[in-house]
């Protein structure tokens, strides 16, 4: 998988590796941002009153 | 397909959960806490903006006294209207209290429950908050002891509440402790009652931990910090 995107990033090999660090920080701030704000809710932490579950 | 195919995709996957994995931890851990306190300053900016431009009382007998100041307008949803201070958890402890006990509203402060009494009223004070997570702000609440003070300002009035019973445990589906006199806490006739829940244990929800208190005294804030704040 990451050997597929690696062949198929363009540029040499310090052009393929800025857009990895980029892709990769781009990922990390969707996972952040949506991804475990939307997962987060989902565990038990949140559950601290006494009516509602 | 190759067997080392197979082996490369596999593994692969394996790094990315595991990564996933972590950077879950790190923001359950850190990043949520990050955020909370970023909430809280900003609530706790909004309440000091809105004090800041109440007119000034002219006070006629600085003092505490225990007449409850006329009920104030009723509190709008995950709005702030009051900051709470506990001793015992800390002497720079402060949190914003909002208005509801919606997941979002506690990821901003503390929430008091929309159908018990409001601050310094007849009837049961109830605030919820989290103990993990979220800035961690109801953390040390198992330290909680019969007689510490926990004191809340709505911008014109010092509110001193004294824990009377606690911590307690019980089950999430045991809404009496909210109740206006809970039946558990000892207390036997209507009064001024205070209570806060969170979870427990620490990271779980099985459970959650009840303190009990009481109103000690009421002053306005003209006459200076209350004096379990004073050092």
């Amino acid at each position: 998988m990451y050997g597929w995107i690696w062949r198929h990033l363009p540029g040499n090999v310090w052009v393929k590796a800025l857009i990895s660090i980029v892709l990769t920080l781009a990922v990390v701030y969707a996972l952040f941002q949506y991804v475990f704000p939307w997962a987060e809710p989902l565990l038990p932490f949140n559950d601290v009153t006494v009516n509602d579950q | 397909m190759s067997v080392r195919v197979i082996v490369r995709t596999v593994s692969e996957l394996c790094i990315t959960v595991g990564t996933l994995i972590v950077l879950f931890v790190v923001y359950v851990l850190f990043w949520t806490g990050v955020k909370a306190d970023r909430a809280m300053d900003r609530q706790v900016e909004v309440l000091q903006d809105r004090w800041a431009k109440q007119p000034v009382r002219h006070t006629s007998a600085p003092g505490a006294s225990t007449a409850a100041p006329e009920p104030p307008a009723p509190y709008e949803d995950v709005k702030p209207f009051a900051l709470m201070y506990i001793p015992r958890l800390g002497f720079t402890w402060n949190k914003p209290v909002l208005e509801g006990t919606k997941t979002n509203t506690l990821k901003k402060g503390l929430g008091h429950y929309a159908n018990t009494a409001q601050l310094g009223q007849k009837g049961n004070f109830a605030v919820a908050g989290h103990r993990r997570t979220y800035g961690d702000p109801l953390k040390d609440f198992p330290q909680l002891r019969p007689g510490d003070a926990v004191v809340l300002t709505d911008g014109a009035n010092w509110f001193t509440y004294v824990i009377d019973k606690g911590p307690y445990r019980t089950l999430p589906t045991d809404v009496q402790v909210i109740d206006p006199v809970p039946r558990k806490s000892g207390y036997t006739r209507a009064g001024r009652y205070l209570t806060l829940t969170t979870c427990d244990p620490e990271w779980g929800h099985s459970h959650r931990l009840i303190v009990w208190g009481h109103l000690e005294s009421i002053q306005p804030v003209e006459a200076g910090k209350p004096e379990a704040l004073r050092r």
